[in-house]
């Protein structure tokens, strides 16, 4: 391919797109290099989990001690964000499940296939090389539906957890308002503090959506930065210089995905935490200091 | 917005397909990996458990079973040393009664045959006087017939 654009006397382009190529289409839908590689790491994931699971023996064999090792480690970080075993439990299937997820998918993203094996499309004109391949997190669509998915089921979880009409007061603080006629009376500071914590509700309201972008983009900006710089490095030297780098991306891969998921822990416990009755609690024990 | 969605090239239809990839993970995770290991794990620390407590109630037994058989032990031994004695005193009392009735069989056997000899002396005396008288008799008749010759 290379030299029949050669022959054609046109240059090929070859640059790391902030996006995922599409590679084919089905129908209407377009299927991105970042979605085969998804693909490859669910069907990874898949064969793994069937491996363990017809290997599984009440005497454990090395690799399922390795795995009941990891098993226990991760249900005590999990433990030490929630502080409530009853919530780890609940919560850890898909904490982990979620990592696995990241996690496979940055590292194969580090391939050498990823990026190298692809063809030459024409695009205006210019020939276009379209790499096969592309980390799954590499694109914002998936860390993005990761990231909503995650603020949605976090609440959903609030929800089932404390119900649903204490998390819609956490955003839109109806109490608060209410409040004011109430206690008003008792308290005249009310009239200060319900607005304000009725406003505080909203800023809740755009932090959940500060979650989303903050997770979405913390975690394809590591990746397709990490993307970025082996190639940068490998356009530099090709041999052993990017190695020390691709170490880095190995670590880097981990901690993104180990960052990710201990967030929606953290996502997962504050919904399910009931914030109001603590308040209700330290603001009586406050008057009664008083 | 729109200069945002074309940039990243968003599209729904991919953050579903993710979705559904996610939803695959999830959903084979939960089902072949963490939750049958997580059962086994569970199993295990149950039946170790259990172990651990039937060892602590069979040392329990041991150590009571161990006591009850030293109790037993002291408790034979004071009997059998009881026994022991009454016997020794049985035997004691059986002896000097067994002795008595012996020396008093003897003195009365002894008593019996004295007085058994008394009589065979008496009897044996008479017969001897008999004969001496019938000797004496039978001599004096001799020189009486030799005489008269």
């Amino acid at each position: 391919m290379a030299t029949q654009t050669e022959n054609n006397n046109i240059q090929p382009i070859h640059e790391t797109t902030i996006y995922a190529e599409p590679v084919f289409h089905v129908g209407n839908f377009q299927i991105t290099n970042s979605l085969l590689n998804s693909w490859l790491a669910v069907l990874v994931i898949i064969v793994f989990c069937l491996a363990l699971r017809l290997k599984l023996k009440q005497i454990p064999s090395k690799i399922q001690h390795v795995f009941e090792i990891l098993l226990e480690g991760a249900l005590s970080l999990c433990d030490q964000v929630t502080n409530d075993r009853k919530i780890t439990l609940k919560i850890f299937p898909i904490v982990t499940s979620l990592f696995i997820f990241i996690l496979v998918n940055n590292w194969l993203g580090l391939l050498p296939i990823v990026g190298s094996v692809g063809y030459f499309a024409n695009e205006a004109g210019h020939s276009v090389f379209i790499p096969l391949f592309r980390a799954g997190t590499a694109d914002i669509n998936t860390t993005l539906a990761l990231s909503i998915a995650i603020v949605v089921a976090s609440n959903v979880f609030g929800i089932i957890a404390i119900g649903a009409w204490k998390i819609f007061n956490k955003y839109v603080n109806i109490k608060a308002l209410g409040g004011i006629a109430t206690k008003f009376r008792k308290d005249k500071n009310v009239l200060i503090v319900a607005p304000i914590t009725f406003f505080v509700g909203i800023l809740e309201l755009i932090g959940e959506m500060a979650k989303v972008a903050s997770l979405s983009f913390r975690l394809f900006g590591n990746v397709f930065a990490g993307e970025v710089l082996l190639a940068s490095m490998g356009a530099i030297f090709l041999y052993l210089l990017p190695t020390p780098f691709l170490f880095l991306e190995v670590f880097i891969g981990l901690i993104q995905a180990l960052i990710f998921s201990l967030l929606a822990a953290v996502y997962f416990t504050i919904a399910a935490q009931d914030h109001e009755e603590h308040g209700e609690e330290d603001h009586e024990k406050r008057l009664a200091h008083v | 917005m729109q200069e945002f969605i074309d940039t990243f090239h968003i599209d729904w239809k991919l953050m579903i397909a993710q979705l559904i990839n996610f939803g695959i993970v999830f959903l084979v995770f939960y089902l072949l990996a963490a939750k049958p290991l997580r059962k086994l794990m569970q199993d295990r620390g149950d039946l170790i458990s259990k172990g651990v407590d039937d060892a602590k109630k069979n040392d329990a037994m041991l150590k009571a079973t161990k006591a009850e058989y030293d109790e037993m032990l002291v408790k034979a031994r004071v009997e059998s040393n009881k026994i022991f004695q009454e016997g020794q005193k049985d035997l004691e009392q059986l002896k000097a009664e067994t002795m008595e009735k012996i020396k008093k069989d003897t003195d009365e056997w002894q008593k019996n045959r004295i007085k058994q000899i008394e009589i065979d002396k008496n009897i044996i005396v008479e017969s001897v006087k008999e004969d001496i008288v019938s000797l004496a008799t039978l001599a004096a008749n001799k020189i009486m017939d030799e005489k008269n010759k």
